[in-house]
């Protein structure tokens, strides 16, 4: 089991509730393969800084998770297949900061 | 005056022509004990490191370490894929 983090663009037109049903969808791939979600971060409708398939914004939606290498391989799949995640980004990370991230604090000022 | 002397006054003289031309030392700005970590997330700080046209500043110009900007190159290239900074600037 190891450590990652796992970064996604949603579409800029779906809704508040559909991007919860989105990251909702995703989690289960985790939970249902014995994996765990140990944060979970929106950090809303950002202006993307270049246009991302006809999109000029898009909802960022962050987890942390800690699984086995075969369930990030198909939660990546799965992204793939979807048409509401426009960009992905998974990394391995050492460790986690349990506080909110630089990204959460920078949304609320605004 | 001994030939030793004569050498030592002459390094001196060098010296100090050379610390004419000597600039002020610069310290990485990253690898200082309460420095920022460098995270593909924070782009207020990865935004400091790029040029007006989103290039990514050498280490020459921003005197980061060499292990600092290796970290710093990562983290921008990763903030780009994810529409964070952008590949160029218009």
């Amino acid at each position: 089991m190891s450590l990652y983090e796992c970064t996604f663009i949603l579409r800029q037109d779906i809704s508040a509730t559909e991007v919860n049903k989105v990251t909702e969808f995703l989690c289960s791939i985790v939970k249902d393969n014995d994996g765990k979600v140990l944060k979970n971060e929106y950090w809303g409708l950002r202006s993307l800084a270049y246009p991302v398939k006809k999109n000029k914004k898009g909802h960022y939606v962050m987890l942390v998770i800690e699984a086995e290498q075969e369930i990030i391989l198909e939660l990546q799949r799965k992204v793939k297949l979807s048409e509401d995640v426009i960009r992905n980004l998974i990394i391995k990370i050492e460790s986690f900061d349990k506080k909110d991230s630089i990204m959460m604090s920078a949304s609320n000022d605004k | 005056m001994s030939e030793s002397k004569i050498k030592n006054i002459e390094s001196i003289y060098e010296n100090a022509h050379k610390r004419l031309f000597f600039r002020k030392r610069t310290f990485c700005p990253l690898s200082e004990p309460n420095a920022p970590q460098i995270d593909y997330k924070d782009v207020k700080l990865l935004s400091k490191y790029i040029s007006e046209r989103g290039r990514i500043l050498p280490s020459r110009i921003s005197s980061i370490s060499a292990k600092k900007q290796k970290e710093l190159r990562l983290a921008i290239k990763r903030a780009r894929l994810l529409a964070l900074l952008p590949f160029v600037k218009q």
